[in-house]
């Protein structure tokens, strides 16, 4: 099997790189990772994974300036149902827009936009709630049979840091929420795609759990 | 619900941790890489590496440090000290730090932060404040540099709130009165920082024990807690810090004794 973790200028694609290699190799499974956004190459994989940090806009437009890219990659995941997971703005950038600096469409797989946090009140220490949301946060299970949620609990924490949350209706492509002063969704996807607002390849061992299942999980 | 941070610095010198930790099961106490992994295997939820070499050439042994460590320590590193200009920036970033901290140049180069908050997005964008005691500063403290040795004459607050509209996404508050004195952080300093800021505060300076990570978190409202010398020597190790916190009602991330 082959995992392509999409290289379109974003940042941290090497620690995205090194925590999926390490999830590899202590399941013995069978899968070479490839950091790249050669056309070719992503048509002939088996999976991918569309990192993401920085501004929805700059990753946008990163994604863009790779010619062809976007339909080469919607159709591998939509029409060839290949395994995708979205992380962090990767995970935004499937939704239909967001708010951050200024409207900006994403890729219209899933339905949704992304909306400031909105800080409102005192946390239960009576601090400020912050933005960005930044730290490790536990997880609401909504769909605890799903494959990606195997041996995973509500003490399973997960590193978070963003400043827009998923407006959506369509509360059935929510898999898990986290609370922080709304209600975020931390897990969404639909079929072959999943997306994940935190970051699992900084999320130590409860990281390497979910990174885990992602790989194991067989559509 | 969210969980307050416990972070963990090492001093990096010339590629060696300068105050190495005292535990039996290092094989080499001045390894960063090794006392990082030992850190984020015993709880610690973030790792901040801050690089005290003399020169940029050696400097040069940082990245190796940086690269090695995130190959095996799958929890958010920081990585400050001598960070001049977007370049230093980017190559810390694509050795695997997810966030760069910034003091010295922030000062002598505002436009630092906006450049880089642009560049990389504000969630890796840490301004660092090393803060020394001032009462004709309108908030009663003043900025410095250089590790403390210069003074700017700026305000700590106004320096605070204009990092976070310039794009800083985290300030990490350091005392420079109680830095290295254990008697506990500066509370009415932290306080006057994190009440008046919109992004999250890391207190520094001054951990003497779990209670001081307590009082912070309770009476200053600090986001995160960092202490470098008080879990070097094994005297206070994180699970008794995060174990103190639970015990007075703050949420911590679980780690193993």
């Amino acid at each position: 099997m082959k995992l392509i973790i999409i290289d379109y200028g974003s940042g941290n694609l090497r620690s995205v790189e090194n925590a999926f290699l390490n999830s590899i190799n202590e399941n013995n499974l069978k899968c070479k990772i490839e950091v790249t956004n050669n056309l070719n190459t992503i048509s002939n994989a088996d999976y991918f994974v569309l990192p993401g940090v920085g501004s929805y806009p700059d990753c946008k437009k990163g994604m863009q300036s790779s010619v062809g890219l976007i339909d080469v990659l919607s159709e591998q995941v939509l029409y060839k149902k290949k395994k995708f997971l979205g992380i962090c703005v990767g995970m935004q950038l499937m939704f239909d827009y967001s708010l951050e600096k200024s409207r900006t469409s994403g890729l219209g797989w899933l339905s949704g936009s992304f909306n400031k946090i909105n800080t409102v009140g005192l946390d239960y220490l009576g601090r400020n709630f912050k933005v960005p949301h930044m730290g490790w946060n536990s997880l609401n299970l909504e769909y605890t049979n799903h494959p990606i949620l195997k041996n995973i609990s509500n003490k399973d924490q997960y590193y978070f840091v963003h400043s827009y949350f998923l407006k959506t209706n369509q509360t059935k492509q929510i898999i898990a929420s986290t609370d922080y002063c709304h209600q975020i969704p931390a897990i969404v996807g639909k079929e072959n795609y999943l997306g994940v607002q935190f970051h699992p390849e900084k999320s130590s061992l409860s990281g390497q759990k979910l990174i885990s299942n992602w790989l194991k999980w067989n559509i | 619900m969210l969980s307050t941070r416990v972070i963990a610095c090492l001093d990096v010198h010339e590629g060696r941790t300068v105050k190495g930790i005292n535990f039996v099961d290092l094989k080499d106490a001045g390894d960063p890489v090794e006392q990082a992994n030992l850190y984020s295997k015993t709880g610690a939820d973030e790792i901040c590496f801050l690089d005290i070499s003399a020169t940029h050439e050696k400097r040069k042994t940082m990245f190796d440090v940086i690269s090695k460590t995130a190959e095996s320590c799958f929890v958010p590193l920081t990585v400050g000290g001598g960070v001049n200009n977007l370049e230093d920036f980017s190559q810390l970033l694509k050795c695997g730090a997810d966030k760069v901290s910034v003091n010295t140049a922030a000062v002598s180069n505002p436009n630092i932060i906006r450049q880089s908050s642009d560049k990389f997005g504000n969630q890796c964008v840490v301004l660092a404040i090393d803060a020394i005691e001032n009462k004709v500063m309108p908030c009663g403290y003043e900025v410095t540099t250089h590790g403390g040795r210069k003074r700017t004459n700026v305000d700590v607050l106004n320096w605070a709130s204009q990092g976070v509209k310039n794009g800083a996404g985290e300030i990490l508050l350091t005392s420079m009165n109680a830095d290295g004195m254990k008697t506990g952080y500066n509370l009415h300093l932290t306080k006057i920082i994190s009440e008046n800021v919109s992004v999250p505060i890391i207190a520094s300076g001054g951990a003497g024990n779990p209670r001081d990570m307590v009082d912070v978190v309770l009476k200053s409202g600090a986001s995160a807690v960092l202490a470098a010398s008080i879990f070097h020597f094994g005297i206070h190790s994180i699970f008794s810090v995060k174990k103190e916190m639970l015990k007075n009602g703050i949420h911590v991330r679980d780690c193993e004794n």
